[in-house]
């Protein structure tokens, strides 16, 4: 079976419609099983289907144009996530469930940081024996370690304010005070 | 960077198609080319040159 591009578009759109419609409807009935093997079955009948299109269906003007929109992509998320992070954090007072996804969306940004300049420095055909790198390496490994006990420690749920009975009660040592909001 | 593409494919009587297959690449690229909206790599200039049978420095000009 070969394949045109214009059709291998056109079957891609369609597998992509139903797995969206797909989804949702099992994420609706809280079915996280099926949605994964459907990820992972139209990954593969994807892949089959791009090694049946001939011709070209990616050159060097779209890999260019991918890097750029990749790029922009980061700049974009990292600056919309900060952004939103500084916000949800000045208002971790009135909800304390702010603060998580704040941490979160902060870790995002880090890991996305990261591994852009990892790939990057792999393209870029760098001395992995430079000793200037390996530094460099030890140092953000170290700043990953911390983010990650951090990251753990924030999620762990230890030390947070808990909805018992109507009344916000201490679990652990919360470093802020309690919700403002109803506790029902 | 201009280009004479465009006027060689003409002379050699063949599509845009035809061009992009033996340069290996989107029949899109070959329109960018054409219109000199995209500045190719070395490799690819080197392709479209051999494709069209003329030299890169009679292709393109600088």
């Amino acid at each position: 079976m070969k394949l045109t591009f214009k059709q291998y578009n056109i079957i891609r759109i369609i597998i992509v419609l139903v797995l969206s419609m797909t989804i949702g409807s099992m994420m609706a009935v809280k079915n996280f099983f099926v949605p994964m093997i459907l990820v992972a079955l139209s990954t593969v009948v994807l892949m089959y289907l791009r090694k049946q299109v001939k011709g070209v269906l990616a050159d060097e003007r779209d890999y260019a144009l991918g890097g750029k929109a990749a790029l922009l992509a980061i700049q974009v998320w990292s600056w919309c996530a900060v952004v939103v992070m500084f916000v949800l954090l000045a208002f971790t007072d009135k909800n304390p469930v702010y603060e998580p996804i704040a941490l979160t969306l902060s870790f995002s940004v880090c890991l996305l940081m990261l591994l852009y300049s990892a790939i990057y420095r792999y393209y870029n055909k760098i001395d992995f024996k430079d000793k200037k790198f390996i530094f460099t390496a030890l140092v953000l490994a170290f700043f990953l370690a911390i983010f990650l006990i951090a990251g753990v420690r924030s999620f762990s749920g230890e030390d947070n304010w808990i909805c018992d009975n109507g009344q916000w009660v201490k679990h652990g040592n919360p470093s802020f005070s309690a919700p403002e909001a109803e506790c029902k | 960077m201009k280009n004479k593409i465009k006027e060689l494919r003409t002379k050699m009587n063949i599509t845009q198609e035809e061009l992009a297959e033996k340069a290996g690449v989107r029949r899109e690229t070959i329109v960018f080319l054409e219109q000199d909206k995209y500045n190719p790599s070395l490799k690819l200039a080197h392709d479209v040159a051999e494709a069209l049978k003329t030299t890169i420095d009679k292709l393109f000009i600088f």
